[in-house]
């Protein structure tokens, strides 16, 4: 109950004309600079944290809050419309939010749901925060490099063996993805490593480019086939009224939204693990149930799973940085950096110091996640208009945005040959039916896992008991080899009629 | 397209799995003869988790390659290509040119010449992405992109 009090305490502190005025420029210029491919949240707290000298420091961190916040909504625009994830934790959001845009011809759907399912998982996620924000922190705290070497393990072969039909292909997509990341700087040591003596190959492969290419400039290529198709846009989809979801497509989005906003705010709380971490892990529990249609094939469980995620693991991510003054991803640290420039330090005391900030900025987290949802509702129909481009027109504007988007990240050419290069190889690899999504989730979680893995072993002095010896990894490692035991037997389930096959749907 | 498929003896199907295999054998080579595997006393070297993902690369690619002969290969349409040729161009002529004038001449050449659009289409398009390519990133984020040998050499 007192907290429930002390989060009123925050809204009666929030309810200023310069306070809201704030938050509601952070949510719009965060769905703007999430829907901007290349950009992403870190880049976007980062661009606008002068914008906030000359507020106070709650009005500053609420607009920063508001920021990160719609940018997680923000990055699914594109990843639904254009198969351009806008930022990374909106790569999972491209599998079934651009086949339900295109090929169910349900575009306004996919981005409503898109959105409801982020708003259900924001509030989870504050939800949860908001009744156990210090002991979440702490829990957070328990996973050494031993734990989160088998919570990134469970990620990685989760979805190596269940997205796409063949778990051989996911899985050596996997390892592709993991020694991609290897090239560049060793991550204990920095010794300089697979960098074949190219200077640019040093700092490694850019991620955002990387992602642009083989998601985004690949579809542009593979959109060559279809670009004498005519577009038949229906007019009643490109309002308010023809982009609502009926009631069976809200039954169908609330499980996944709920669970996915519980496991999300866990995720989201861990060191390091982040949005596009939750992301993935939310995909990847939702394949364990039923889906009415398959995963991948524009699912509405399916965008409901990761967006539901990836906006509740943003609002956990807060807990160890309120509470602890631990940032649990990039942008965390760029707004504890904004935190500290205000003269304010994040810890157990924040919540005893400073009660109006910490608790004017819960209780902004809340309105922005209400009044985000309610702009990025109001846009819908102005957005789908993307879709009613004849693809003709549309090749060589999305060509234009991929090279220019991976420009921007790294301000070098390097970025638009690496965009260039992935986006072939993401293409061949479309083609020969292989899916990318487990390069993609390999590739960012590859250098947390070497990270870990290699301290679990220095601790250990290279015994592998230590993974069996702690009850957090012991049973992490158990679901893991559930999952591959299942994956493994579930031909002979099937050949035995004890399981459905997965054509038959999930 | 992707569904008419003609089996064929060898082809992407299997050249993915080999690439995959040279690839996870140039990790495993440098990663124990150049970076090391492991150390008595500092545990684990740079090169201990590449080899062993490689490693478990190099067993997957075995299994893809024997199971790749039982899929069709896939089509390439001809068109697809001039996608990749495009943008292979907008590199080169940005050393040239600089990039924004090199996809202004892409975005006109494409939607004129190629998709032999009108004018008016052609015309409202490449106003529609210039603006947000020079609004938004230019003007509002501020990236320098890069201007080109004659830019330079006019305006030094």
């Amino acid at each position: 109950m007192e907290n429930i009090q002390l989060l009123m305490h925050g809204f009666a502190v929030l309810f200023t004309v310069q306070n809201v005025g704030a938050m509601a420029l952070g949510a719009v210029l965060g769905l703007i600079v999430g829907a901007m491919p290349g950009i992403g949240s870190l880049a976007g707290v980062a661009l606008l944290l002068p914008l906030t000298y000359r507020f106070n420091p709650t009005t500053a961190i609420i607009m920063l809050g508001a920021l990160y916040y719609a940018n997680m909504y923000g990055g699914a625009f594109s990843a639904i419309l254009l198969n351009i994830p806008g930022d990374s934790p909106a790569v999972m959001t491209a599998l079934d939010g651009y086949p339900m845009a295109t090929v169910r011809k349900r575009p306004g759907q996919a981005l409503l749901t898109s959105n409801i399912s982020s708003f259900i998982g924001g509030l989870v996620g504050m939800v949860i925060l908001t009744f156990t924000g210090p002991a979440l922190a702490n829990f957070g705290l328990r996973f050494g490099p031993v734990e989160m070497t088998a919570l990134l393990l469970v990620a990685m072969t989760s979805i190596g063996w269940l997205v796409g039909e063949n778990p051989t292909k996911g899985l050596l997509l996997t390892a592709f993805g993991i020694l991609l990341a290897c090239v560049g700087m060793d991550t204990l040591s920095g010794s300089p490593r697979y960098e074949f003596g190219n200077i640019y190959l040093l700092g490694g492969i850019s991620f955002t480019p990387f992602v642009i290419g083989i998601v985004g400039f690949a579809q542009v290529i593979k959109l060559m086939e279809e670009r004498s198709l005519q577009v038949k846009a229906a007019a009643d989809k490109l309002t308010l009224r023809g982009s609502m979801v009926t009631r069976h497509d809200l039954k169908r989005l609330l499980p996944p939204a709920l669970r996915s906003g519980v496991l999300g705010t866990f995720v989201g709380v861990l060191p390091g693990a982040g949005a596009t971490t939750a992301s993935f892990m939310g995909y990847a529990a939702q394949k364990s149930f039923k889906s009415e249609e398959p995963l991948g094939s524009g699912a509405i469980e399916g965008i409901a799973a990761c967006e539901s995620a990836n906006n509740a693991a943003a609002a956990g991510a807060f807990a160890p940085l309120l509470a602890l003054g631990i940032p649990g991803s990039g942008t965390g640290a760029v707004l504890l950096g904004g935190l500290m420039m205000w003269g304010l330090n994040p810890g157990p005391l924040l919540f005893v110091n400073e009660p109006d900030f910490a608790w004017g900025l819960i209780a902004s987290l809340f309105l922005a996640n209400l009044v985000t949802l309610l702009i990025a509702w109001g846009v819908i129909p102005f957005l789908i208009k993307i879709l009613s481009v004849p693809t003709r027109l549309l090749i060589p504007c999305i060509t234009v945005i991929c090279v220019v988007g991976s420009y921007s990240t790294s301000n070098s050419m390097y970025g638009v040959v690496v965009m260039f290069l992935s986006g072939i190889v993401g293409y061949v690899l479309q083609k020969a039916r292989y899916s990318t999504a487990p390069v993609l989730l390999a590739f960012v979680l590859a250098p947390m896992l070497e990270s870990n893995m290699r301290k679990s072993f220095i601790i250990s002095r290279g015994s592998l008991g230590i993974f069996f010896e702690k009850p957090i990894s012991l049973t992490l490692l158990v679901v893991l080899s559930a999952i591959v035991l299942f994956t493994a037997a579930r031909p002979l389930l099937v050949r035995a009629g004890l399981l459905k096959s997965k054509g038959a749907g999930q | 397209m992707d569904r008419k498929r003609s089996p064929a003896p060898f082809g992407v199907n299997q050249v993915i799995p080999i690439a995959a295999a040279a690839m996870a054998g140039v990790f495993i080579w440098l990663g124990l003869g150049r970076y090391g595997f492991w150390h008595e006393d500092k545990g684990p070297l740079p090169g201990f988790f590449p080899v062993v993902i490689a490693t478990a690369m190099l067993i997957f690619s075995a299994f893809a390659f024997f199971a790749s002969f039982k899929e069709a290969a896939p089509s390439w349409p001809r068109a697809n290509w001039y996608v990749v040729l495009s943008v292979a161009l907008i590199i080169g002529a940005t050393f040239l040119l600089g990039l924004i004038p090199s996809i202004a001449i892409y975005l006109l050449v494409w939607l004129r010449l190629y998709e032999r659009c009108s004018w008016r289409a052609t015309l409202v398009t490449f106003g529609v992405v210039m603006a947000i390519v020079v609004g938004c990133f230019v003007l509002w984020l501020g990236v320098p992109f890069p201007k080109g040998i004659i830019f330079e050499l006019i305006f030094r």
